[in-house]
């Protein structure tokens, strides 16, 4: 190859570079506007909302939505729309808890996988496909019934299932990683091979377990809400999203509303979150190159 | 000849080396299910002893001790575990401890429903997706194709309970078509199946219109093209059989993962089925059903898992070759 299309080819690399961040900046900042704004609302809406989430009002018992009460009221007479805002926090929150925790294991494990040799790979491996043949919700019914059905017992079980993937997309892309001449040049320079790993491995894979993480966190919406609809999770009368779908299963030919509202806050929640990750996911596969 | 025989040492070592490693795995699932079920609270003697005896009202140390004896209870960890696998693998599950019925019996007596649910909501989901993916590749970014992507985003983030309550609000309450809870009837499975159908055909219809996608633009399509074969035959003929291995693969996975959604569909309409049991077993600490169940989830992932692998290798000459140099279980399939 001529020194000519060398030059080219990297000015080229670079012109893409540039442009994927300006894509990316662009993206940080509607991500960035959009948090604000919807936290923004939320605050406001804590502050503004003139109900307690628990204050029961037995004149008011399952209102339609009306003016005063604008997504009704439930069978105690509590303000629906205020237990939604406080159940966010429950659901999304918990879910955000939840995926860090197992996206910090799952680093750890796969990176360990990757780089401390053959034997280390294969056990951690091993272990990491046998953890995987649980089904997520098998596993959390089982761990959250067997100790008790409680918040904290939902959050250990949930952690101890959601760190598999994190540790198969980590142990591999710091294996194709590892070839690579910068991490051999680092190897070669002697550096000790926690700081590689930090300085070199960890910020090019960010962006992948970025993609995952979001992906995780809007699953691990929906785990939480379900297992709290079968009664293994949040119990009431904490307002979650999943513990109100179960006590508005009851007043389903009378109240409907106390069934749509919080479906419609799960539905919402996880598809904006979704489509963030495929936003995310777009960016990432359009990085055609790896800073160093 | 030599060909011959050292493709066949390397296709036994590569078994065997599959074979070690789903080996391993069946051990770290054993070992993973009793561990979650050793830790848990209370007196697994006076389970025991209250499923044998359902009358007695309270039972003297000497019956307990036997049971305990007998059971391996006051043995380290490791012994009891090693005596649990040992009884599993022979084919001896134990007794239910609330009904002290054969575990397997019960199990036997549940499983149909599951599996009509599962494989009704399959065919219904399969069937949609794939009409729905076909409309869309058909001209990408048409309205079809935009409405075809909407519906599966909003099928994956839609909670399947939720979508069950609301399928019971308008055809049970409303429209009064369907009965909303139970089983028996024939009509009692509409419900649930459309309710895991809808998740099934949005997660397919997704991969498919990729598959698909990726197939129509292969290279030998536009060829194809040029040399005048209609777009019919293309579709049907080369796009298809260009997509099936992915599908394939993706299909196993989902039937995975229904199963594990039908333990919410089956407590939502409230059904009979070994999600509900599973449910049931763990608010009564029926160990032994527990355990049972949850190896069952277990293995049939598992299972799915090495079938697909297989069926990958024979499909993919490809992949016989990629075999030597891999050496993890199931590392490409889920990722």
């Amino acid at each position: 190859m001529t020194v000519a299309s060398d030059l080219s080819l990297t000015e080229e690399a670079n012109l893409k570079q540039k442009q994927h961040g300006k894509n990316l900046d662009r993206f940080l900042k509607n991500i960035g506007l959009g948090l604000v704004i919807s936290g923004a609302i939320a605050a406001a809406g804590f502050f503004f909302t003139p109900y307690a989430p628990n204050a029961p009002d037995f004149l008011n018992r399952l209102s339609p939505p009306s003016s005063e009460h604008w997504f009704g009221t439930d069978q105690l007479g509590r303000d629906v729309a205020t237990r939604l805002l406080y159940g966010g926090v429950w659901s999304v929150g918990l879910a955000f808890l939840i995926t860090l925790i197992g996206a910090i294991t799952g680093t750890l494990v796969g990176l360990a996988a990757g780089h401390f040799g053959r034997f280390a790979d294969i056990t951690l491996m091993r272990m990491t496909d046998s953890f995987f043949a649980f089904p997520e919700l098998v596993a959390a019914v089982t761990i959250a019934g067997v100790l008790g059905p409680s918040t904290a017992n939902m959050v250990l079980a949930l952690i101890l299932v959601g760190w598999m993937k994190f540790a198969r997309l980590v142990r591999g892309l710091s294996i194709d990683l590892a070839h690579r001449d910068f991490i051999t040049q680092a190897k070669l320079n002697d550096l000790p091979s926690w700081l590689i790993l930090w300085r070199h491995i960890l910020p090019n894979i960010g962006a992948s377990l970025l993609v995952l993480w979001t992906n995780s966190w809007s699953r691990s919406i929906l785990s939480i809400s379900g297992l709290s609809f079968l009664g293994f999770g949040v119990q009431p009368p904490n307002a979650e999203w999943g513990a109100m779908l179960l006590s508005g299963k009851a007043y389903l030919q009378t109240a409907p509303h106390l069934m749509i509202f919080p479906g419609l806050a799960i539905l919402v929640t996880v598809l904006t979150i979704n489509l963030m990750g495929d936003q995310l996911r777009d960016l990432v596969d359009s990085r055609s190159t790896i800073s160093e | 000849m030599t060909d011959f025989a050292s493709r066949l040492v390397s296709a036994v070592l590569a078994t065997g080396r599959r074979l070690s490693g789903l080996v391993c795995v069946l051990l770290g699932i054993s070992f993973i299910t009793f561990t979650m079920t050793y830790f848990a609270p209370g007196d697994k003697a006076a389970a025991i002893a209250h499923a044998r005896y359902p009358d007695a009202q309270g039972f003297p140390p000497e019956i307990l001790d036997g049971i305990r004896q007998e059971f391996y209870l006051n043995e380290p960890f490791f012994v009891q575990f090693f005596q649990w696998l040992w009884r599993f693998v022979q084919g001896d599950f134990g007794n239910s401890f609330a009904s002290n019925v054969p575990v397997l019996e019960i199990f036997l007596a549940n499983i149909t429903e599951t599996l009509a649910l599962t494989a009704s909501s399959l065919a219904i989901g399969l069937v949609a997706a794939f009409c729905l993916s076909a409309i869309s590749v058909w001209k990408p970014g048409s309205l079809a194709d935009r409405f075809a992507v909407a519906l599966a985003s909003i099928g994956a983030a839609m909670p399947n309970y939720w979508l069950g309550l609301l399928l019971i609000l308008l055809f049970a309450v409303e429209l009064n078509w369907l009965p909303s809870y139970g089983t028996g009837t024939p009509a009692h499975i509409v419900l649930p199946a459309l309710t895991l159908a809808f998740w099934i055909m949005a997660s397919q219809t997704r991969l498919l219109r990729t598959f698909f996608l990726e197939a129509k633009s292969a290279p030998y399509i536009e060829t194809l093209r040029l040399r005048g074969v209609s777009e019919r035959e293309i579709f049907w003929r080369h796009i298809q059989r260009h997509a099936a291995v992915p599908a394939l693969t993706m299909i196993g996975l989902d039937v995975a993962s229904l199963l594990e959604g039908t333990i919410i569909v089956e407590l939502t309409f409230a059904r009979g089925g070994i999600g509900s049991l599973l449910a049931g077993a763990v608010l009564s600490r029926d160990y032994p059903l527990i355990l049972f169940l949850v190896m069952f989830f277990a293995l049939v992932y598992v299972l799915i898992n090495s079938l697909i692998e297989l069926f990958q290798d024979a499909l993919d000459p490809r992949k016989s070759l990629e075999l030597l140099s891999n050496t993890d279980v199931g590392d490409e399939v889920r990722s």
